[in-house]
C-alpha cells in the first residue's frame, strides 16, 4: 500500500510556547517521514507534543505557540516558509484535518451543507455553486450520509454522524495527507469501530497518507503502518507497528504499551508509568524519560541519547541501553 | 417558538415584579404618602390637584383591593393625573417624552453597538497589535467618564462657544412634526450632539465584550478548522468567528437598554431635550410622584420589549434554539 | 556494531542538512533573550500564584497604585488642607493659584479641599455599593449553581429580574420618596440593583465547578456542602468577584455622581457628584469657572480609569488569552527574520 517515497519530511522540528516569563519547548528537534499512502501514528501520553506536531504540520500553530526551528518539507519546498498564497493552495488541497470533537470542529450555526462547500468554492471557485453542491453529495454518499440532510444543522446529527460529516469534510479536495488528531476518542466504542474501518476502506479506494493521533496504542497497532512514539517533546521510537506491538526497543514504549488493554487477546493488568513527564520548561539533563525510567543508567543521565536506526530490530530509538 | 413563549411568560412575571415594588415602594415609607406629597408642596395646590393625588393613591380599602385597583389602572395605562402639568394626563407627557427619548437613545445605542462591534473585531483579529494595546484600554476607559462632564463639555464648546448647535429642544420652534427630509433633517441635527455625549460613554463596553468573546472563540476547533480549510480571513473572521460572537452581545445590548435609557436622564437635562429624562428631572423637582411611578414601568417596559426582541433575534441567528 | 556506526554516520549526513542547519532552533535560554522575556520576579515566587500574576500585571499595578493614592488622599485629607469643605474660604471663583491650588466656587469653599473630602463619599458609596453588590450575587450565584434544581429555578428568576429592572429609574423612585437621598441610601439602592450581573456569572461558573472531579470526590468523601462550598467553590470563584466588584464600583460611582448632578442627591453633602451639581447650577462653564468642573470630573474619570485598568488584569488572569501582550509582535518578528510568514493568530 504505502511506497517508499516520503510525502512529508519532518526534520529537527521545534515548537515551542512562549509563556510570560518562560519558554516550554514542546517539541524538540524531530525528524520523521510520512511516506506516500501511508498511515504514520504518533503515540504518547498526553501533553507529549503530539498534537503540536500535528498542528505545526498544518501550519496552524497558535499563539502563544511558535515554531521555532526546523523544516517541514513538501516536495522539497519548506510548508513553513510559505507565503500566503501558496498557503491556501496547501491547506485543505493537500493537507487536512480531522479533529478530536466532532461537535466543536463544525460551527454549530452554519448548515453543514454551507461547511463543506465553502471549502470547495474557495479553492475550485470554476465548479460554482452547482457544482460544489454536486461535490457535496457525492462526499455525504461516500461516507454514508444521506445526502438529504446536507442542509441540517451539526446538533441535528449523532456524534458519529458528526464525525463522519468531518471526514467527507477533510476528503473534499481529495488531499495528499489527512491529519486525524484523536479522531474516535469522544465516540463510544462501536462507533468508533465503524468509523475506524470507514477510515481504512476510503484509504484504500483514495490513496491518501494519514497522520493518525492518538494516545490508545491498540487501535493505532491495528491502524497505522509505522509509529512514532513521542516522550517529554522527543521521539524515542520510531518503527512499524508490527514492530512496536512485537519487539519494542525504548522503555517508554514497553512502558506504553503495558498500561493500555489491547483490543483484542486476555486482558493485562493495566500498569500506569510511575511519575511525571519532566517540566518543559526546564528541562533535565541527559535523557528525559531516565528519571522515570526502571532501566536507568549512569550514563543516562549525563548524556542525551540520538535517535537512530538499529536495523536488526528494523526500529529508530533514542537509547543507551541499545548500544 | 415554546423557548419564546417562555422567555415572554418571564417577562409577564418580571413586568409584575415591577408594578408591585411601584406599588409596594410608596406605601412602605413611613406616612401615607398622598399627605406626604400634598404637604410637601406646602399649599401651593388647588383643591382639584389635591384631589388628583389622592385618587392615584386609592388609598381607600384593604392593602389587596388597592392593589388590585393599581395593577388595573397600570394596564389600561392610566397613570393619574399630572400635578405638574395639571390637568394634564400623565401618560400623554409621558409618551411624549418617550418618544424623543426613543430618538436619542436608539441613535445612539445602534450607532455604539456598530462602532463598539466593529472595533472589537478589529482588536480581536489583530490582537496584541498597536490599535488593540492602545485603543482597547482607553475606549473602555472612556465607559468610565461621566455621562454629565461629556455632554457639559460638548455642550459647552459646541453650543454656546462655537455656536455649531442649537441650545435646546427636539426640533426647531414653530417647526410642525412631519415625516420630510426638512423635518427629520432637523430633528438630527439638534440631536447630534446628544446622541455625541452618550456614544463617547457607551461604545467602548461593546468594544471589549466583541473582542473578548471574539479572542476566546478563537481556540474553537471551527475556528482552527476554518483556517486549516484556507478559506479567506474575511470568511474567517466574520462568518465562523464574528457571526458566533454577535449573539452574545445582542443579549448584553437589550440588557443594556435599562442602563442607556437611565442615562440619558443627564443628557437630556444638559441638552435641554424633552426627552423622558427632562420630564422626570422636572417631575422630582416638583414631586410629581405618578409621573416618576410611570417612567419607572415605562422603562421597564422598554427593556422587556428590547430583550424579547433580542430573544428572537437569537432565536434567528442560533438554530440550536429552534427546537425546543 | 558496524552496522551503528555506519547508521550513526548517515544519520549525521542528515543532520547536516544545509537547509535544516539554516533553519535550525535557537536554545531556550536565546529564544528569552531574542523574544525578550523576562523570568518571574524572585520574590514573587512566595505568593499564591494569582496574586503574583497580579503584581506582575502593569495595568493592574497601575490601576490599584491609582486607587490607594485617591483613598489615601480622601482619607487624609485634613493633612492636605486646612479649610473646611463646607465652609466659605475665600472670595468666590477664585483662579487656582497659592491661596487655592484648585480656585474656589462660586460660594467660595475650596475646591482642592472638597475633592479631598468629596472622594470619602463617593469612593466609599462606590466601594461600598459595589462590594455589597459583589457579595450579594457571589452568594446567590454559588446557591443557585451549587443546589440547583427548585432553589435554582427561584434564584435564577430573581437574578432575571433586577438584571432587567432598570436600576437608575428604580433609584431615581426611591430617591424621590425620601426627602432627600443622602449617600447612604444611594448606596443601598445601588447595592440592592447590582448584583444581577456577578450572581449571573457566577452561577454559570459554579455549574461547570460542580460536574469537576475534586467537588465530585470531596462529595463521595462526606464533605458537609458548606464546607465544599467554602474549601473548593468560593476560591475559584475569587476572579469573578473581583470582576463584579470593580464593575459594581464602577457603576456605582458613575451613578451616583448622575443622581447627585440631577438634584437628587443630598445638596449638602459634599461628592463629587454634588460639586458636579453645584458646578452646573452655577453656570461654572459659562462664566469661565473651569477650575470648579474638572477637578471633580477628573476625579471621578481617575478613579473610573484605575478601575477599569484593575478589571483588565483580573480579566487577564482568569483568561490569558485575553492579554493584548506585546510578546505577540516579536513572535511575528521573530518568523519574518527567518523568512516565514507570520500567519499567527
Amino acid at each position: 500500500m504505502s511506497s517508499d517515497r516520503a510525502l512529508i519530511e519532518v526534520r529537527n522540528l521545534t515548537v515551542d510556547y512562549v509563556g510570560d516569563h518562560s519558554i516550554a519547548r514542546a517539541v524538540n528537534g524531530i525528524d520523521f517521514d510520512i511516506r506516500e499512502g501511508e498511515a504514520f501514528g504518533l503515540a504518547g501520553e498526553s501533553g507529549c507534543g503530539k498534537s503540536t506536531v500535528a498542528f505545526a504540520l498544518a501550519r496552524l500553530t497558535r499563539l502563544p505557540g511558535l515554531v521555532s526551528g526546523g523544516q517541514v518539507r513538501l516536495n522539497g519546498e519548506d510548508v513553513l516558509k510559505f507565503d500566503k498564497a501558496r498557503l491556501k493552495a496547501y491547506r485543505w488541497n493537500e493537507v487536512s484535518f480531522v479533529f478530536q470533537s466532532a461537535m466543536n470542529a463544525l460551527n454549530p450555526v452554519i448548515s453543514v451543507s454551507e461547511q463543506i462547500m465553502d471549502v470547495i468554492e474557495t479553492h475550485e471557485p470554476e465548479l460554482g455553486q452547482e457544482g460544489a453542491r454536486a461535490r457535496a453529495v457525492e462526499l455525504f454518499e461516500l461516507v454514508g450520509i444521506p445526502p438529504k440532510r446536507l442542509d441540517d444543522f451539526p446538533h441535528q446529527f449523532s456524534g458519529g454522524m458528526r464525525q463522519r460529516i468531518c471526514i467527507a469534510i477533510a476528503l473534499a479536495l481529495k488531499p495528499k495527507l489527512i491529519i486525524m488528531d484523536e479522531p474516535t476518542t469522544a465516540l463510544d466504542v462501536v462507533v468508533q469501530r465503524d468509523i475506524i474501518e470507514q477510515i481504512v476502506d476510503l484509504k484504500k479506494r483514495l490513496g491518501f497518507s494519514v497522520l493518525f493521533i492518538t494516545h490508545d496504542l491498540g487501535l493505532m497497532i491495528e491502524f497505522c503502518d509505522r509509529i512514532g512514539v513521542m516522550y517529554s517533546g522527543e521521539l524515542v521510537e520510531v518503527a512499524p507497528a508490527e514492530a512496536i506491538l512485537t519487539a519494542p526497543q525504548h522503555p517508554y514504549t514497553r512502558a506504553l504499551g503495558n498500561s493500555f488493554p489491547p483490543l483484542t487477546g486476555p486482558r493485562v493488568r493495566m500498569e500506569g508509568i510511575a511519575g511525571t513527564p519532566p517540566d518543559l520548561r526546564a528541562l533535565p539533563q541527559g535523557c528525559r524519560f531516565a528519571p522515570r525510567c526502571p532501566l536507568a543508567m549512569d550514563i543516562c543521565r549525563v548524556d542525551a541519547p540520538e535517535l537512530r536506526f538499529y536495523p536488526e530490530h528494523r526500529s529508530q530509538a533514542a537509547c543507551h541501553l541499545l548500544n | 417558538m415554546i423557548y419564546i413563549l417562555r422567555r415572554m411568560a418571564f417577562y409577564v412575571a418580571a413586568f409584575f415584579v415591577a408594578v408591585t415594588l411601584n406599588f409596594f415602594i410608596p406605601r412602605i415609607m413611613p406616612g401615607d404618602p398622598s399627605a406626604r406629597i400634598i404637604a410637601s408642596f406646602q399649599g401651593r395646590l388647588s383643591d382639584a390637584q389635591v384631589e388628583a393625588i389622592r385618587a392615584s393613591y386609592g388609598t381607600t380599602g384593604s392593602l389587596w383591593e388597592q392593589y388590585l385597583g393599581y395593577v388595573g389602572q397600570v394596564l389600561r395605562m392610566d397613570f393619574g393625573i399630572s400635578t405638574v402639568q395639571f390637568p394634564e394626563p400623565t401618560s400623554s407627557l409621558l409618551f411624549y417624552g418617550a418618544t424623543w427619548t426613543l430618538v436619542l437613545v436608539g441613535i445612539s445605542i445602534t450607532l455604539a453597538f456598530l462602532i463598539g462591534t466593529m472595533m472589537g473585531i478589529h482588536a480581536a483579529w489583530n490582537r496584541g497589535g498597536f490599535f488593540d494595546s492602545v485603543f482597547t484600554p482607553l475606549n473602555v476607559m472612556l465607559n468610565a467618564f461621566t455621562p454629565a462632564v461629556v455632554a457639559l463639555l460638548l455642550f459647552y464648546a459646541f453650543s454656546l462657544q462655537l455656536q455649531w448647535f442649537p441650545l435646546g429642544r427636539a426640533h426647531a420652534m414653530g417647526l410642525a412634526p412631519s415625516f420630510d427630509l426638512h423635518f427629520i433633517g432637523n430633528v438630527l441635527y439638534h440631536a447630534t450632539l446628544p446622541v455625541l455625549s452618550i456614544l463617547i460613554v457607551s461604545f467602548g463596553g461593546w468594544h471589549l465584550g466583541m473582542r473578548n468573546v471574539m479572542i476566546n472563540l478563537l481556540n474553537e476547533d471551527f475556528v482552527i478548522l476554518a483556517r486549516a480549510k484556507g478559506l479567506s480571513d474575511r470568511r474567517v473572521r466574520y462568518r465562523y468567528v464574528a457571526r458566533n460572537a454577535i449573539m452574545p452581545q445582542i443579549t448584553s445590548l437589550a440588557l443594556s437598554v435599562g442602563f442607556l435609557l437611565g442615562g440619558a436622564l443627564v443628557t437630556e437635562q444638559v441638552f435641554n431635550y424633552p426627552g423622558l429624562g427632562k420630564f422626570t428631572v422636572t417631575a422630582i423637582e416638583s414631586r410629581d410622584y405618578s409621573f416618576i411611578q410611570a417612567q419607572l414601568l415605562l422603562l421597564t417596559m422598554s427593556v422587556l420589549v428590547a430583550n424579547l426582541l433580542s430573544d428572537i433575534a437569537n432565536v434567528i441567528l442560533d438554530p440550536r434554539l429552534r427546537k425546543g | 556494531m558496524t552496522d551503528v556506526t555506519q547508521i550513526r554516520s548517515a544519520s549525521l549526513l542528515d543532520r547536516l542538512d544545509e537547509a535544516a542547519i539554516a533553519s535550525a532552533a535557537p536554545s531556550q535560554a536565546e529564544l528569552m533573550t531574542e523574544l525578550r522575556i523576562k523570568g518571574r520576579p524572585g520574590w514573587t515566587s512566595r505568593l499564591p500564584p494569582s496574586l503574583a500574576a497580579f503584581v506582575t500585571n502593569p495595568k493592574g499595578m497601575a490601576g490599584v497604585t491609582i486607587l490607594l493614592a485617591m483613598i489615601l488622599f480622601s482619607i487624609f485629607a485634613p493633612m492636605f488642607s486646612e479649610y473646611n469643605p463646607h465652609r466659605r474660604a475665600g472670595k468666590p471663583h477664585v483662579m487656582p493659584g497659592y491661596e487655592h491650588v484648585l480656585g474656589t466656587t462660586r460660594m467660595g469653599k475650596d475646591v482642592f479641599t472638597q475633592v479631598a473630602y468629596g472622594g470619602r463619599i463617593s469612593l466609599a458609596v462606590g466601594f461600598g455599593a459595589g462590594i455589597a453588590a459583589a457579595v450579594i450575587g457571589l452568594g446567590i450565584g454559588i446557591a443557585a449553581g451549587y443546589f440547583g434544581g427548585k432553589i435554582d429555578d427561584i434564584l435564577t428568576f430573581f437574578v432575571n429580574v433586577v438584571l432587567v429592572l432598570p436600576g437608575l429609574p428604580l433609584i431615581i423612585v426611591i430617591a424621590s420618596l425620601v426627602d432627600s437621598a443622602g449617600p447612604l441610601v444611594i448606596g443601598i439602592v445601588l447595592a440592592l440593583t447590582g448584583w444581577g450581573w456577578p450572581a449571573r456569572t457566577i452561577r454559570t461558573q459554579t455549574l461547570s465547578l460542580r460536574t469537576r472531579e475534586f467537588v465530585l470526590s470531596a462529595e463521595l468523601m462526606g464533605e458537609k456542602k458548606w464546607r465544599i462550598i467554602f474549601k473548593e467553590i468560593f476560591p475559584n470563584m475569587l476572579s469573578f468577584f473581583m470582576g463584579g466588584l470593580v464593575l459594581g464600583t464602577i457603576s456605582a460611582i458613575l451613578a451616583e455622581a448622575a443622581l447627585s448632578f440631577i438634584g437628587l442627591g443630598d445638596p449638602n453633602a459634599v461628592t463629587w457628584g454634588t460639586m458636579l451639581y453645584w458646578a452646573q447650577n452655577n453656570m461654572a462653564l459659562q462664566v469661565g469657572a473651569w477650575w470648579e468642573i474638572w477637578p471633580p470630573a477628573i476625579a471621578i474619570m481617575l478613579t473610573g480609569a484605575a478601575l477599569v485598568l484593575v478589571n483588565f488584569a483580573v480579566d487577564e488572569i482568569t483568561n490569558p488569552q485575553l492579554k493584548a501582550s506585546r510578546k505577540i509582535g516579536r513572535i511575528k518578528r521573530f518568523l519574518k527574520r527567518r523568512g516565514r510568514s507570520a500567519d499567527v493568530f
